[in-house]
């Protein structure tokens, strides 16, 4: 269980890390980490890379900095994935943990079917500085994005998306997006976005320097209730963890209305202890711990 | 209802043709007790040959009669006369039966390919269908294409592995398995691509028909059968395979985790219920025991390529260590050789390196294994894409994904021809 520390309703931005707070003390700590060991990796895309743990750290730096970016810009239609880290820095301090400092490029997630397409127009880019606490997670994100969709298009874009789910009726019990075989019905599409931009939340807050996440597969709708303004949308998900490969049941409970902030409730199941009972399919627990509701 | 219809149509055949023409079933609604009585009047009329599928009891209970042609007047007006409801489920039974008929052919039909040439390669299959590609490949082949049972699995099933071979005894040979973790279904369905494709080119593509002149090439398509059952069946997640533990409830070991290098350390779990559980002991699974005595007995393989899914790498020893291999620069050279071919057709961008520095750190691993063995190309490939639909990759990716993976395969094995040791 992760302790909150923001019990207020509206969610403020994670502080930010302490070396970014200004002043002299802040110069003698840089320099002290400066010294205990920077390592800036320039990246290119496609390259053989020989470079050592500092690549995977600026590549889990990037997809949680990115996770973090989706769930705050709240947008289903404006969802990122990364690209390429295109450049990095970063500081180990073995007591507190590892500052990241990274440059990438991201790309459009529209969950396309068809051959395979590599989008090079419409590259996104980010700057980030991303903290992670000695193997704990919920690292702390400060992340800026250049513009990928003009503003007012992207507002269109949620608001048609909204329209499309409230008018989708609720029989979507026993649905698995996408399916065996990977399909996603085109109907069921804004579901699978939104489902993907609670699911950043849960996945940045997991995130760590060893742990990394995907979203597999989104396996039940339990509640889909659109009678009011907000979509209120209680379901869930396989995460797939990469480094130890475990697939991981949450359940999710976000509401959300174009334009204002994601509330996200979650809970995730712990793996099993060797003497656990072997249930394959866990059934997710209602959620009991409280985020930014 | 099925299994009484095929009853029926069985009685026919015993008892004579008997046709069901113009036969309805119908739903009687016996509300009071007295209806139930009138129906049970009419059973007694034998001469109207009511077949009664389910029977007057009480009020409340449906009765399900067939009523054959000639008796179907009698048996409404008698019905209407008493005021008892009814409806008609089967306006026509033999229609029904015909239908059937017609279904169980197509469905036959269906799970036979004719031929090769007509598999759905964009699709994905159960492994009956697998199986039986298999079949139809080395019936349509046999001179090139044959089938070989290395083992029976955990569960029981049986592990098949293609040979294919120009030659009589057995040359210097190439290994290529799909499917080892059975949740990663584009790999079994690229080794079925890949099958169907060497038959294609041997005689037709000068470079490959050289390789195949020279060197034999064994597919193993679906290593773990259980695990890829139980896919079909019950987790479309399921990596391990299905053998239980003594004294755990978690099924299945991580069979990328079971080989005899660095069997146990670090990179991989001693939990039976993680998904890299490395088993009791090394080659404590038949499905890695199989290969491992066959790659021993065997004795002249001289590429070994694993395949896996998702993250578009090309891997190379060692997973446990990271001491570099002593073949590295050689390995990495012709890593960079096969992604840069791979790329060639739709621009799909691979990372390559040793395991350990390029994905994570995992021991007891298949090729740190096979190279331990002496076989110096030993690759393990992970296959499209990066995670945006991971293990449920679109079935319209399956050919596109084959076809630029076959690329890099050529470029290994180009170069082991070129490279005998």
């Amino acid at each position: 269980m992760q302790p909150r520390r923001q019990p207020s309703p509206a969610p403020p931005p994670p502080p930010p890390p302490p070396a970014l707070r200004p002043g002299a003390p802040l110069l003698a700590l840089l320099l002290l980490l400066s010294l205990r060991g920077a390592a800036a990796v320039p990246e290119e895309p496609g390259q053989s890379q020989d470079a050592g743990p500092s690549r995977g750290l600026l590549q889990q730096a990037a997809r949680a900095a990115l996770h973090f970016f989706n769930f705050r810009a709240g947008s289903p239609s404006a969802l990122r994935v990364l690209a390429a880290v295109q450049e990095g820095r970063a500081w180990v301090n073995p007591k507190e943990g590892c500052k990241v400092d990274l440059v990438f490029s991201t790309e459009r997630y529209k969950a396309e079917e068809s051959t395979f397409q590599e989008g090079e127009e419409g590259l996104g880019k980010c700057s980030a500085r991303v903290f992670f606490k000695n193997q704990k997670p919920r690292p702390a994100i400060n992340v800026t994005c250049t513009r990928l969709f003009e503003k007012k298009k992207q507002q269109q874009e949620d608001y048609l998306l909204y329209k499309q789910m409230k008018r989708l009726k609720a029989p979507l019990d026993g649905v698995s997006i996408p399916d065996s075989h990977g399909h996603i019905d085109p109907s069921l599409r804004p579901v699978w976005d939104l489902a993907f931009l609670g699911s950043s939340y849960v996945m940045w807050e997991k995130t760590t320097q060893s742990l990394h996440y995907y979203l597999a597969q989104l396996t039940g709708v339990k509640q889909w209730k659109t009678d009011d303004d907000e979509i209120d949308f209680d379901y869930t998900v396989l995460l797939h963890e990469f480094s130890t490969q475990e697939i991981i049941p949450c359940r999710i409970h976000l509401v959300w209305y174009p334009g204002k902030q994601l509330k996200v409730k979650y809970h995730c199941q712990e793996l099993q202890t060797p003497e656990a009972s072997g249930t394959e399919e866990g059934s997710a627990v209602a959620p009991t711990k409280l985020s930014n509701f | 209802m099925q299994a009484l219809l095929v009853l029926s149509i069985l009685l026919g055949a015993v008892f004579g043709k008997e046709d069901f023409v113009g036969h309805q079933v119908l739903r009687i609604s016996a509300a009071h007790e007295a209806h139930v009585q009138k129906v049970k009047e009419l059973e007694d009329l034998e001469h109207l040959q009511l077949d009664f599928w389910r029977g007057p009891t009480q009020p409340g209970s449906p009765i399900d009669v067939r009523v054959p042609f000639l008796s179907l007047q009698a048996v409404k007006v008698f019905l209407e006369a008493h005021d008892i409801s009814y409806e008609t489920m089967i306006e026509d039974v033999q229609l029904l039966l015909d239908e059937e008929q017609e279904q169980m052919v197509a469905a036959q039909t269906r799970a036979l390919p004719l031929s090769t040439d007509t598999f759905n390669y964009a699709a994905y299959h159960t492994l009956d269908e697998i199986y039986k590609f298999m079949d139809t490949l080395v019936a349509e082949h046999p001179d090139l294409v044959s089938k070989i049972n290395i083992g029976k699995t955990f569960e029981g099933r049986d592990i098949f592995v293609l040979k294919f071979s120009t030659g009589v005894t057995d040359r210097p040979a190439i290994w290529i398995d799909t499917g080892i973790h059975s949740r990663e279904w584009v790999t079994q369905a690229s080794g079925v691509w890949f099958a169907k494709k060497i038959t294609q080119d041997y005689g037709q593509d000068s470079t490959f028909t050289k390789i195949l002149d020279t060197m034999d090439i064994f597919l193993e398509i679906v290593t773990n059968p259980d695990g890829f059952a139980f896919t079909h069946s019950k987790n479309r997640m399921w990596r391990k395979t299905r053998s239980t533990t003594p004294g755990s409830l978690c099924v299945g070991v991580d069979p990328n985790r079971n080989w005899d290098a660095g069997f146990g350390m670090a990179g991989a779990s001693s939990n039976p219920c993680s998904d890299t559980y490395h088993g009791k002991s090394a080659n404590s699974e038949v499905e890695v025991k199989s290969i491992v005595d066959f790659v021993t007995k065997h004795g002249k393989i001289k590429a070994f390529i694993s395949i896996h899914s998702y993250s578009q790498l090309l891997l190379y020893p060692y997973g446990y260590k990271t001491e570099p291999a002593p073949d590295q620069a050689e390995l990495d050279e012709l890593s960079k050789a096969a992604v840069t071919a791979l790329a060639s057709l739709y621009g799909t961008k691979f990372k390559y390196g040793s395991i350990i520095k390029t994905i994570y750190q995992a021991s007891g691993s298949t090729i740190d294994w096979t190279y331990s063995q002496g076989i110096k190309y030993s690759f393990t490939f992970e296959l499209r894409d990066t995670g945006r639909y991971g293990f449920l990759l679109p079935a319209s990716q399956i050919i596109p994904t084959a076809q630029e993976t076959w690329l890099a395969l050529l470029t290994i094995m180009e170069h082991t021809l070129n490279h005998p040791y």
